[in-house]
């Protein structure tokens, strides 16, 4: 759901970072924070209290079939043998069935599901991205990133999403909302020519909202605001299968000229047990009848994440600008449990760990042309410095990651005016594995800042300049120096567009031509094996043409 | 320019901030400044570690470790070694003797590299054990406490890293067929096996062959497999022509074999002869020294090596450190042999400053102490005597031009076991006496003591790999009776120069191992040379079934010090024994005991 002042704007990529997962994306910008944080709940009624900086939604396309009857000669659509649902759960009775039904010389019936009682719909989004690229060597561009969160152009790849959506709405005080959206993963089939697509459940959830009170259960997207520039979600980002809940706590009175609060707890819990040795294993043994094999669960310890966020909304006078702010907190724990070593073929105890994370973020946003500007702080220690969807590869002595920390600090924001419009973002982040050497390649420092300026021409064209400096320290010799290894990329890059959708550093669809040419220190090819080109090249070139979009997300609003 | 400086901003920032502060690499891993450590390496007592097996400091490094498997990787690292530096200090050991440290092939044969042996990169650190910045905080935490690192090095082979395609099909063939007995004792097959991996020596270097017949030299064949890391050395190691490929030795008393022949599993002979493999060989190894402010280097297989390698190979090592502040760099070779003119051939004019007394570890240590328990098996004392009389005559008596400055007749390795042999508890079927009272030789004697890990904790492994243990699951206790008898020693070595740096008499052996009044008594004096008048008496009875005396029949010991009052520094009551004026001095000495006596005048608290 798109209206005027609320942009979509998410794109994802896959993990690229053992301590870090990059997944997918949302930008902040100042009436899309706003309204980001509302729609986390998901609910109508509070889509319909909007400020007016907020437009309420732009009319959307009902695909349900409006007042679908039954077709005549039917009957009723709870009939045994009308197919009107494709859960295969519910019982079989042999003989149930029309005895003509499945020779298939009868006549095609239709069925129309039995009219609503309710307001309901379907609806469909999508987030995209698809790039072709060469290195003007005669292979395909390729990504130069050296730090986490680095600029997402070059880097970010291909990817998509799917989502379908049923809305419902029983009254003005009860709704509900059904996701699934689907994730398809690089490369696709008319690049690699192979028909085995990754795809990737992103969404899988219900929601419904009584009165003020939202409430959800499945598997789920669950994050707040974005910097784009760097497709990184910088405060919170959870994957997980659970559930939360959340409300406005506190709306003030809205009256003309009267500065505006609002005031949302969100609470959430989830688990995630990645198919990984270090949280799960199966272990083939003896079957207990007849012969051969049959798999026992050896490893079995979900990571289990609690998350509370309070946002806090402060309107001026009641106007479009404001602020927003956040405190929130994460604990994660991870149970004790044995891993059966391949290599030795025993056991092995894996101790329980813990962590938790606190970080805030202040925005400022005039809701005018998504121009707005963002602090994040964030510290997390323990096992909650790695993300939920990446595995922590060292380790303490006790084989614990206690002592792990990770401390970041993003600033980012957009101003557009007239013809004009600047993007920029950048962050420090501190990363220490909890390993007892003093030199490991999993602590360091590291940054990027970005800077991405537009000229509209018209109000479908336009030209983006984009540059980037990043840098990683690590605690690392760097090979044959007496040097600490520091590995840093400048890149400069060219973006002339068409923007369908009108002017704007939000608006998609967006076809593009993009050229980058990273320069890489030595550190940086330092950081490569000697056989990959990387380690040789000083300047990377990428010259692509490739198209991003987004439209009615429910993640995204 | 603009992005920078927003960044450099934000570091700044940050870093100044207590909590989190900015990533660096410590000072001490860092290129250090080169310094000599040592004054005198007859002061100093080595301890050999097997760093795989010392202790886990940091599990990230575990890579496929298999514990309990003493063929594969357990886990130590250098961390283990730094965290555990006031263990070696208790013990009262000066020198740490490292395995080595440079990357290896990582297995073969289903056998790990976790000795360090199977060399794949002369110039990168082995990650198993930790990189380049924690070899040099191990070296430095060393030397904050007095103590000294050797490195030990190969230069004689390299791991597995060809093989001799002999059939000719460009595959690596663990097998081809062959007939004929194992060259293994106790085969009874007459069915054997030629592997393209560790073929057999053939003069005419490895031929291949079809079944026509022979088809002249087996190509050389590099593997590539980065899984194991068993992909081509850098440099000229990484071609053929760095390489003899005469096949694995089958007879050590043939020189050509000897040092032309590959190293038994396959570990590929350098042809150390060739100008260019000489270079990169000092070259990759002094770096080391470079790198990490090293103190010496323990080389290997030194006796398969031609003689003129170790000539330009000490003298230039010593030429490059010299001038960077780094003298008295100890380096002593390990020729696997009894032979005492082979061990001290390496210690010619311009070569080793010293080597592995092999010879005394076999005619001493196993015939004398480690068979205390079997009569019938014991040699005499006067083995002993005769062994180091020999010390003038096949060792150099003059120190290396840049060398350490003590000649290799007075400085070599003593050792009772080592990580190549079966320990010493093991040989002597777990006779914990008879290996406290070896220990009493070996930390008195003339010559740079050297104890192989564990020894302190009475292991009692058998041959490779069974003697290397993992010394991390004892817990690292220092109350043992074995670790505070070795630590007292240690002490005493260190308190009394006489032990250290005095010249040696024997004043009383024996052939006598049965009932007779003196069996398995030794005794010797250490006193001047670079002692001066400093002066200490040893006295060891190494029979296992009865006392002993200093004496038999009219025969008797007879010390430099008459008319002196002697105490028993070994001794925790510190008895004293008065040296009559004629000299003679009949002591009794409990089985498998021993004494260390100073003149009173002499005793330091």
């Amino acid at each position: 759901m798109l209206g005027p002042g609320t942009q979509v704007r998410r794109s994802s990529s896959l993990p690229d970072r053992p301590d870090r997962v990059v997944s997918s994306s949302i930008r902040g910008s100042a009436a899309a924070i706003l309204a980001a944080a509302l729609t986390l709940l998901a609910s109508p009624a509070l889509a319909q209290e909007q400020p007016p900086a907020a437009p309420a939604p732009a009319p959307s396309v009902v695909v349900v079939p409006a007042a679908a009857a039954p077709a005549p000669g039917t009957g009723d659509a709870s009939r045994a043998d009308a197919p009107v649902t494709s859960d295969t759960s519910g019982p079989s009775v042999p003989g149930a069935t029309s005895p003509g039904l499945g020779r298939g010389n009868e006549p095609t019936r239709v069925v129309t599901e039995k009219p609503s009682d309710h307001e309901g719909k379907f609806e469909f989004g999508s987030y995209g991205r698809v790039y072709a690229a060469s290195d003007l060597r005669g292979g395909t561009g390729r990504g130069s990133n050296v730090v986490a969160f680095g600029p997402r152009i070059v880097d970010e790849g291909s990817y998509a999403e799917l989502e379908l959506r049923r809305e419902d709405k029983w009254s003005e005080r009860v709704k509900g909302r059904v996701v699934a959206t689907l994730a398809l993963f690089p490369p696709f089939f008319h690049f690699s020519g192979k028909t085995d697509q990754a795809i990737g459940v992103r969404n899988l959830y219900a929601q419904g909202t009584y009165d003020k009170l939202t409430m959800w259960a499945g598997s789920r997207m669950y994050r707040g605001d974005d910097i784009y520039l760097l497709n990184w979600w910088p405060l919170d980002n959870q994957n997980t299968v659970g559930g939360g809940i959340g409300a406005p706590i506190y709306k003030s009175e809205e009256a003309p000229g009267r500065t505006q609060y609002e005031t949302v707890l969100q609470l959430h819990a989830g688990q995630q047990r990645l198919d990984n040795p270090y949280q799960s294993q199966q272990v083939p043994v003896v079957a207990p009848f007849g012969f051969g094999t049959v798999d026992v669960t050896k490893l079995d310890r979900p990571r289990t994440i609690e998350t509370v966020k309070l946002t806090q909304f402060v309107r001026p006078g009641g106007g479009a600008a404001g602020f927003k702010a956040i405190l929130y907190g994460e604990l994660h724990q991870l149970s004790a449990g044995t891993f059966n070593d391949p290599l030795t073929k025993s056991d092995r105890g894996l101790p329980e760990d813990s962590g938790w994370m606190l970080g805030s973020q202040l925005t400022y946003f005039t809701g005018k042309r998504d121009t707005y500007a963002s602090l994040v702080l964030r510290h997390a220690r323990g096992i909650a410095a790695y993300d939920p969807l990446a595995v922590p590869i060292t380790f303490a002595l006790d084989r614990t990651t206690s002592g792990a920390s990770e401390t970041q600090i993003a600033l980012s924001g957009n101003y557009e005016r007239e013809e004009f419009s600047i993007l920029w973002a950048a962050y420090v982040r501190f990363f220490r594995d909890g390993s007892s050497s003093a030199t490991s390649t999993q602590k360091y420092d590291e940054g990027a800042a970005v800077v991405r300026p537009s000229v509209f021409f018209g109000d479908y064209f336009g030209l983006s300049l984009e540059g980037s400096y990043q840098q990683r320290r690590l605690a690392m010799l760097q090979p044959g120096t007496n040097d600490q290894l520091n590995a840093s990329v400048a890149k400069f890059g060219v973006i002339p567009y068409f923007s369908p959708s009108g002017r704007g550093s939000y608006k998609r669809p967006q076809i593009r031509l993009l050229y980058v040419a990273s320069f890489r220190d030595s550190g940086t090819r330092a950081l490569y094996p000697v056989e990959d080109v990387f380690a040789q090249r000083k300047t990377e070139h990428f010259l692509g043409l490739g198209a991003e979009w987004w439209f009615n997300s429910s993640s995204y609003p | 320019m603009k992005s920078r400086v927003i960044l450099a901003a934000l570091f700044a920032g940050a870093c100044s901030l207590p909590e989190i502060g900015c990533v660096s690499v410590p000072d001490d891993g860092k290129q250090p400044a080169l310094a000599t450590h040592v004054d005198d390496w007859r002061d100093e007592v080595i301890y050999q570690v097997l760093v795989d097996r010392f202790a886990n400091g940091d599990v990230n490094n575990d890579y496929k470790v298999r514990p309990g498997y003493l063929a594969r990787f357990q886990g130590g690292d250098w961390q283990g070694l730094i965290d555990h530096l006031d263990y070696i200090k208790e013990l009262g050991v000066t020198t740490l003797w490292i395995s080595p440290v440079v990357k290896n092939v990582e297995t073969d044969a289903d056998v790990d590299s976790y000795h360090g042996y199977w060399a794949q990169d002369l110039t990168q650190t082995n990650p198993h054990f930790g990189d380049l910045a924690e070899l040099r905080k191990l070296t430095a935490a060393a030397h904050d406490k007095q103590l000294k690192v050797v490195l030990d090095i190969v230069t004689n082979h390299m791991g597995q890293v060809f093989y001799y395609d002999m059939n000719l099909n460009g595959n690596p063939d663990i097998n081809i067929g062959g007939s004929g007995p194992l060259p293994g004792a106790g085969s009874q097959s007459t069915i054997t096996r030629i592997t393209e991996f560790d073929p057999d020596w053939d003069p005419r270097g490895v031929q291949a062959f079809t079944s026509l017949g022979n088809a002249g030299r087996a190509p050389v064949i590099f593997i590539q497999d980065p899984s194991i890391n068993r992909v081509p050395p850098n440099g000229i190691l990484g071609t053929a022509a760095a390489y003899h490929g005469f096949g694995r030795i089958l007879n050590y008393d043939d020189e050509k074999q000897r040092t032309l022949g590959d190293f038994p599993g396959g570990l590929k002979d350098v042809a150390t002869e060739v100008p260019e493999v000489r270079l990169q060989l000092i070259d990759n190894y002094t770096r080391w020294a470079e790198l990490a402010d090293l103190d010496g280097f323990r080389i290997d297989t030194v006796k398969h090596v031609e003689y003129d390698f170790w000539k330009q190979f000490a003298t230039s090592v010593r030429q490059r450190l010299a001038p960077q502040g780094k003298n008295k760099f100890l380096m002593f070779g390990e020729a696997f042999d009894g032979n005492d003119k082979l061990l001290g051939s390496y210690t010619q004019d311009g070569m080793l400053d010293s080597v592995f007394y092999f010879s005394q570890h076999f005619q001493v240590f196993h015939d004398i102490f480690a068979n205390a328990h079997d009569e019938t098996q014991q040699k005499g004392t006067e083995q002993i005597q005769k062994l180091w009389a020999d010390r003038v005559v096949n060792y150099n008596t003059q120190p290396q031009p840049g060398g350490t400055g003590i000649p290799a007749s007075k400085s070599l390795v003593n050792f009772m076991d080592n990580h190549d042999v079966a320990r010493f508890l093991f040989d002597a079927a777990g006779d914990k006496p008879a290996l406290r009272n070896a220990l009493v030789l070996l930390m008195t004697e003339e010559g740079i003591p050297c104890v192989y890990y564990g020894t302190e904790q009475e292991f009692a492994g058998g041959n490779d790999p069974s003697n290397r243990e993992v010394l991390w699951n004892t817990g690292f206790p220092t109350s043992g009776d074995t670790f505070r008898h070795l630590s007292k020693l240690a002490r005493l070595r260190a308190k009394y120069p006489a032990l250290r740096r005095g010249d040696t008499k024997v004043v009383y052996s024996t052939p006598n191992v049965h009932a007779e009044e003196d069996a398995g008594i030794v005794a010797y004096e250490r006193t001047g040379g670079d002692a001066a008048d400093q002066y200490a008496l040893v006295v060891i009875n190494t029979n296992g079934r009865h006392m002993s005396t200093t004496a038999a029949g009219a025969k008797a010991m007879k010390v430099g010090r008459p008319g002196v009052t002697l105490v028993d520094v070994l001794d925790p009551e510190q008895k004293t024994y008065a040296v009559p004026a004629s000299g003679e001095l009949r002591l009794p000495v409990a089985q498998q005991q021993a004494m260390i006596l100073v003149p009173q005048d002499q005793l330091k608290p």
